[in-house]
């Protein structure tokens, strides 16, 4: 019998040259998370954030609300991940900073793969790992955050 | 806006015998799909078999993984189990992205054996609610663990102070 289950969804739009959006949701039997988060790119800093906590547990858990938007003008880098579950999770709610890390990753992640995308329909026989190289050259920040491996 | 990346990661729990478990989490994107199966046996919580399939690696990144899996036999599910995982699997020779993953399952156990004592604090200790956030047609909050069960919950060293429903106690 199934004890339980979480699924994770997230999804990234390039709204113009210098603005990317990812929204991502958590569902699992005790939680349900929403979140959106704007980015300027390629400054990489953290915009705007919305997030919704649908369904949580306690009479105490509305209040981690008010630290969501703290993550607004911090920017993708090492010490993200870190920021968030420190400053998001423990400060406010562990399951929605598990999200917002995700949808992060997410973004570095798409900005990566759309690059990547638009290399190969020029070139099929593209080396990638010098493009991983090459790519890492040109978003120096990134290097230190996108997990390719 | 159509959407130009997405990710999905499904993690599921299943008792499959008497104390033991079987996580199985499978994430997917345009450059990595793995799937990772994990069984865990009661009281220890220690893996008892592990497996791991990587489906997809469009940049070809991840090494051979099988010697690494058969390292995480025998770790348990509890404290220090990120510092193990992340040293048998992460690093330039194994996949931060599958350790995060292995780690990510352990992590479900937890909730899973969690889910059941939270049910009970809502059924014991719960009352109605109607909150602002929620609704206003249809709330999926209806009723939440109020002060005296958050209370009692929060001498468990595990969720003291470890977000702000159990903060300030």
């Amino acid at each position: 019998m199934l004890a339980y289950s979480r699924t994770k969804s997230i999804g990234v739009q390039m709204q113009g040259p210098g603005r990317r959006v990812v929204s991502g949701i958590l569902e699992d039997e005790m939680y349900g998370m929403e979140c959106q988060i704007a980015v300027s790119w390629p400054e990489l800093v953290i915009e705007s954030v919305q997030a919704r906590m649908k369904r949580f547990t306690t009479t105490r858990c509305p209040r981690a609300m008010e630290v969501f938007t703290l993550a607004e003008g911090w920017k993708l880098d090492h010490e993200l991940d870190g920021r968030i579950k420190k400053e998001i999770g423990r400060n406010g709610c562990r399951h929605m900073a598990i999200l917002m890390v995700d949808c992060c990753r997410s973004l570095a992640r798409a900005e990566f793969t759309r690059e990547l995308r638009s290399a190969l329909e020029k070139d099929p026989t593209l080396d990638k790992s010098e493009f991983v190289t090459l790519f890492f050259e040109r978003y120096p920040t990134l290097k230190s955050y996108l997990n390719l491996q | 806006m159509i959407l130009d990346f997405q990710a999905n990661h499904l993690t599921t729990v299943e008792n499959v015998d008497k104390g033991l478990f079987r996580i199985i989490s499978r994430a997917d994107d345009a450059l990595f799909s793995a799937e990772i199966s994990l069984d865990v046996k009661l009281p220890a919580l220690d893996i008892r078999k592990a497996e791991i399939a990587v489906r997809r690696d469009v940049l070809g990144l991840v090494p051979d993984l099988s010697d690494a899996v058969e390292k995480l036999v025998g770790v348990r599910v509890g404290p220090g189990m990120t510092k193990i995982v992340r040293g048998i699997l992460a690093g330039t020779q194994g996949s931060d992205r599958v350790a995060e993953m292995v780690l990510e399952s352990m992590e479900m156990l937890v909730n899973a054996l969690t889910a059941p004592e939270l049910r009970k604090g809502m059924e014991l200790g719960g009352e109605p609610a109607k909150l602002d956030i929620d609704g206003p047609r249809v709330f999926l909050n209806n009723v939440l663990i109020a002060e005296p069960t958050i209370k009692i919950m929060a001498d468990n060293p595990r969720l003291k102070d470890s977000c702000a429903a159990f903060q300030d106690l």
